[in-house]
């Protein structure tokens, strides 16, 4: 943990370098600029590589962006909902339900702008079922609570795999990318940016009340919460956040659990700090990730969800031994 | 003046009587003893009167106010309560965690400042763990976690302190020492205290008052002069009591 004089210079370098990111990441690529060919079309959008710059690199950069911090919030509260830090919403079957409920709206036709919604449906039910089988402190807390999220992802995973078997074969490899995780297509809707701002500052009021949760829900209600309303607005919260991560990227996973943890080392566990660090770092995490998954095997592009898994699940095996461990 | 008042309250648990018509009067000044043999329903009481459950009938009134009338933060600034297990699952450091009793007297936006800090600063150095501020509470030993925990009570300042077995994990010297410092809230700042205990000799030692618990709903409440005495602990515990006369009051040993 770094001092508390530091965190606040640490917030403003996570600042520098996530809006940095999203603009430098767009000289590199299929097609590599160099620093005057990108200067010349970062200023002037009807240069010869203008269009790429502008049209395509950025905002394919800006929803990497967005949907790194918003699943790295995301996680951030679902880990003092359930006061485990292995909870994220790809683990757990909340971006699984969401991804189900928009594929099955796209098989049915459903209007473009109607699928958030039902992503956000997938993700409340998913959450909901998980939480209410495996809140609770005990001893198997943590047990049970893995083997809910992964039977509930399983669960996701077989409605999906069927939905995928009975579609046409020119659509598959556009589903599974999606499925995975990929930011190919992906651009950030004007109300997703108002999801994700309107989140953070909300979830920055309840910092402090996320802090006297994170004791457990006993101590919250003693010290003055009204549990009840906070747990729900919570759900609310993390079931938004990935659903609208889903609806521009499908499931990336792991990023709720990646860059919560490393904050958490760095600037500890208070949520007045650790929110907005763990928002800009998700930014940043998921840019890089995505300029790696488009530049390792370039031409070939990659879903960005391999890469995050990649890095993920070694991180998770990591943290479960620690628990073991710990005896938590 | 602070007082919590509880009127012909029954009080039971998956169908077993804990308190049937339990009346009593807390107020400043008083130090309870709250007495009874394991899973009687000790911490199930101290929770009711925490308002973190319901009675099957009767009221709690705090400030002569029904606590299910009262929103959670005004009670929180009135009534602080140390539960019985303390655990620490995220790594926040010793200061932060006793800071969180500030809690309910700031508002959403509001930061704690060097005034909550000073108090937070007071109530770790008045459980000794003072050096301690910016250990990670994960690494910190079961009795360190405990006194925290009352730290952190003390940080919250409230007129109405309900402990469930403060003592717990605690050596000798530390066992005193916590009940130093609530017997310092009761008599310098005038606030109430109940303490579930299983060491009648910290009963004996400390409190005014003692409320038994017998089982299927039966207590008895009063002052300790009256119910602390060897046949009414024979009766509570339903084993052989003897008590020995010591240069600080009488005292009890289990007997043969």
């Amino acid at each position: 943990m770094i001092p508390t004089t530091l965190r606040r210079s640490l917030l403003i370098l996570l600042l520098i370098m996530s809006v940095g990111s999203v603009f430098l990441v767009s000289a590199i690529g299929s097609v590599s600029l160099g620093w005057g060919e990108w200067l010349k079309a970062m200023t002037d959008s009807s240069s010869q590589h203008g269009e790429l710059v502008w049209r395509l690199r950025l905002p394919r950069a800006l929803a990497a962006w967005a949907v790194g911090s918003m699943l790295a919030m995301s996680g951030c509260l679902m880990q003092v909902l359930l006061r485990n830090p292995l909870a994220d919403p790809y683990v757990l079957g909340v971006s699984g339900g969401a991804a189900f409920a928009s594929l099955l709206g796209m098989v049915f036709g459903v209007a473009v702008i109607y699928l958030p919604w039902l992503a956000l449906l997938g993700a409340l039910v998913s959450i909901l079922l998980v939480f209410s089988l495996a809140r609770g402190t005990g001893p198997w807390s943590g047990t049970r609570l893995l083997l809910t999220g992964v039977v509930t992802a399983s669960g996701w995973a077989a409605l999906i795999s069927l939905i995928l078997s009975l579609s046409p074969d020119n659509s598959l490899r556009g589903m599974l990318f999606w499925l995975m995780g990929d930011l190919s297509y992906a651009t950030v809707p004007g109300w997703a940016l108002g999801v994700l701002a309107a989140s953070l500052i909300l979830i920055m009021g309840l910092a402090r009340s996320l802090n006297v949760l994170a004791m457990g829900e006993t101590t919250a209600r003693l010290l003055g919460e009204p549990t009840r309303r906070l747990l729900w607005l919570v759900y609310l919260l993390a079931s938004m956040l990935t659903a609208t991560a889903v609806s521009i990227a499908g499931s990336v996973g792991f990023v709720g659990l990646i860059v919560p943890h490393l904050m958490r080392l760095v600037v500890g566990s208070d949520h007045r700090i650790l929110i907005p660090a763990a928002t800009l770092f998700g930014g940043l995490f998921l840019v890089l990730s995505d300029t790696l998954a488009r530049t390792v095997l370039s031409p070939q592009q990659l879903p960005v969800g391999v890469i995050t898994a990649l890095l993920g699940v070694p991180l998770f095996l990591l943290l479960l031994n620690r628990a073991r461990l710990k005896g938590v | 003046m602070t007082t919590l008042v509880c009127q012909s309250l029954d009080v039971s648990i998956a169908g077993k009587k804990i308190a049937d018509g339990l009346d009593l009067e807390l107020t400043p000044g008083q130090f309870w003893g709250l007495l009874g043999p394991n899973g009687i329903g000790k911490t199930t009481l101290l929770k009711c009167l925490a308002g973190l459950s319901t009675p099957d009938s009767g009221t709690v009134l705090l400030e002569d106010q029904s606590m299910v009338e009262i929103p959670r933060r005004a009670i929180a600034r009135l009534l602080g309560m140390l539960q019985q297990h303390t655990v620490y699952v995220f790594d926040a450091s010793v200061l932060e965690t006793a800071l969180t009793g500030r809690h309910p007297h700031l508002g959403h936006w509001k930061r704690e400042g060097a005034h909550d800090k000073q108090k937070a600063l007071d109530a770790i150095r008045a459980v000794d763990l003072d050096g301690f501020e910016n250990r990670c509470v994960t690494g910190l030993s079961g009795g360190e976690a405990r006194r925290l925990a009352f730290a952190s009570l003390l940080v919250q300042e409230p007129a109405i302190l309900l402990l469930d077995e403060p003592t717990n994990h605690l050596d000798m010297r530390h066992q005193v020492r916590i009940m130093d410092r609530v017997e310092e809230q009761v008599k310098n700042l005038q606030r109430c205290a109940i303490t579930a205990l299983h060491d009648v000799n910290l009963a004996a030692r400390y409190c005014s008052h003692i409320l038994m618990l017998f089982g299927d709903g039966k207590w008895r409440a009063g002052h300790v002069d009256d119910l602390l005495n060897r046949k009414m602990l024979q009766q509570l515990y339903s084993c052989p009591v003897e008590s020995v006369q010591t240069s600080a009051g009488k005292r009890f040993l289990p007997g043969n």
